[in-house]
């Protein structure tokens, strides 16, 4: 059979669901919340999961939410994750202007090219906590930071991935 | 941001316009916000006391959960090869009731000794007891997220203990949750001795859950595999006699010692009033206080 036909009916035409407008930020916001879970481990090797969904929400369009709103999704972060107040605001809003300035010098973007970009974001993230900590009193070698970054590298595609799906569902495609 | 151009209409073009206004605002606000957290952590304490209390229930939650099903799958390893494991508890418990019993007798001699010398001595019983809820497993800096908050008498500067050890001291405190500086961030330093000879060590933390310790007096490497190090109560915040690591490997003037009280397997996590509290405030005066 067409593969069409075994999909899930949906109507042709449907359009975006009510909240398609907050539904980015509201995924941000719950990946910030992921920093709650009860994962108890002495290596702190997982990502930053909510700078990784906003630069996969902003890397796949330029309208995920109005600019100011990086500043606020910023906060929630610092507040779930432990991150000095200031980080994340700071942090999201250049990202936010950044990427503007970049869109606006580049037609289009590859799928590498855009996975080499969320390296670099990755980088400049993980690099400024290292700064961070050593200006805090808890210097360590950059090595440390080493692995963190590959692993946030490896799953950005993952996440774009989801986000990717989530885009499609909200505006009814 | 949406358009690159606005094109003629005036409302586009100032719409574009102030959105990179709100942004460059919000860099210099985050600025702002991020100097102060640094320079005056205590600012934020109240705005971060409720963010923990919005996340420490729904962790507490969870966490009973994976308790469950983890002991699930470690109580099967128990029945694996039983009867030799038993005879070998067996042994293990024989030999231990016998130290236990030369360990009461130097005690109670101790007693003795300290009437003699009409030494008085204050006991601290435990504040509160919680459990290890979370952790900061997406920052190089090794926080723990603990059950039990300011409505339970927590307050920023107790040391926490567990049965097995040493686990750290709290940093931020909500209404029903707070966070613990574990003894392997690197920013936690705590004065502390070797047990075999009593030599004064430091032990800071190597930001990846080993701890770093060194001699305080110059000379040859006095660690040995095995050692323990335990808590000295110099600088009055973390009483004494209480074990914080196992050291595992020899540097060149040190060692890297491993913590006793592993913070996934604690099973209850109990806060002590400071021990001295009037020399750990001169303490805190000189010198700032961490995040």
């Amino acid at each position: 059979m067409v593969r069409a036909a075994l999909a899930q009916p949906r109507r042709i035409g449907k359009g975006p669901s009510r909240f398609a407008a907050f539904v980015p930020a509201t995924t941000v916001v719950f990946a910030s919340l992921l920093a709650a879970l009860p994962i108890v481990t002495s290596a702190g090797w997982y990502p930053d999961f909510g700078f990784l969904v906003f630069i996969s929400w902003r890397l796949l369009r330029s309208d995920p939410w109005p600019p100011w709103w990086a500043a606020a999704l910023g906060f929630v972060n610092d507040l779930f994750t432990g991150y000095p107040i200031g980080f994340s605001i700071a942090l999201w809003s250049a990202t936010m202007l950044a990427l503007d300035l970049i869109d606006r010098r580049t037609m289009w973007r590859d799928y590498w090219i855009e996975w080499v970009l969320a390296a670099v974001l990755l980088a400049i993230d993980g690099w400024l906590q290292w700064r961070l900590a050593a200006l805090v009193g808890a210097p360590l070698p950059f090595t440390t930071m080493l692995p963190p970054l590959a692993i946030a590298i490896f799953v950005f595609p993952m996440s774009a991935w989801l986000v990717a799906r989530i885009d499609r569902w909200r505006l009814g495609r | 941001m949406a358009t690159a151009r606005p094109g003629w209409s005036r409302r586009a073009q100032y719409g574009l316009f102030f959105s990179f206004l709100a942004v460059i605002a919000g860099i210099i606000v985050g600025l702002f916000l991020l100097v102060l957290s640094l320079v005056a952590p205590a600012t934020f304490n109240g705005v971060r006391g409720a963010a923990l209390d919005v996340t420490g229930p729904i962790a507490s939650g969870l966490h009973e959960v994976t308790a469950t099903a983890t002991g699930l799958v470690s109580g099967a390893s128990d029945y694996w090869d039983a009867a030799s494991q038993n005879g070998e508890l067996k042994r293990e418990r024989r030999a231990m009731l016998r130290r236990m019993v030369e360990a009461k007798a130097i005690l109670q001699e101790n007693g003795q000794l300290k009437a003699a010398l009409q030494l008085r001595e204050q006991t601290h019983d435990a504040i509160a007891a919680g459990r290890i809820v979370g952790s900061s497993f997406n920052s190089p800096r090794r926080f723990a997220i603990l059950s039990v908050g300011s409505k339970d008498g927590v307050r920023v500067g107790m040391p926490v203990r567990s049965a097995d050890g040493l686990v750290g001291r709290i940093i931020d405190t909500g209404a029903l949750a707070s966070r613990v500086l574990l003894v392997s961030d690197r920013a936690n330093i705590v004065p502390a001795r070797l047990l075999r000879g009593g030599m004064a060590v430091i032990s800071q933390g190597r930001g990846d859950g080993t701890i770093d310790v060194r001699p305080l007096e110059v000379g040859r490497n006095p660690f040995k595999r095995g050692d323990i190090i335990i808590t000295s109560g110099t600088g009055g915040l973390y009483p004494p006699l209480v074990p914080i690591a196992r050291i595992v490997k020899l540097d060149d003037d040190g060692a890297v010692a491993i913590p006793l009280a592993d913070p996934a397997n604690i099973s209850f996590a109990i806060v002590e009033a400071p021990f001295e509290p009037a020399a750990s405030a001169d303490e805190a005066s000189t010198q700032e206080s961490t995040p």
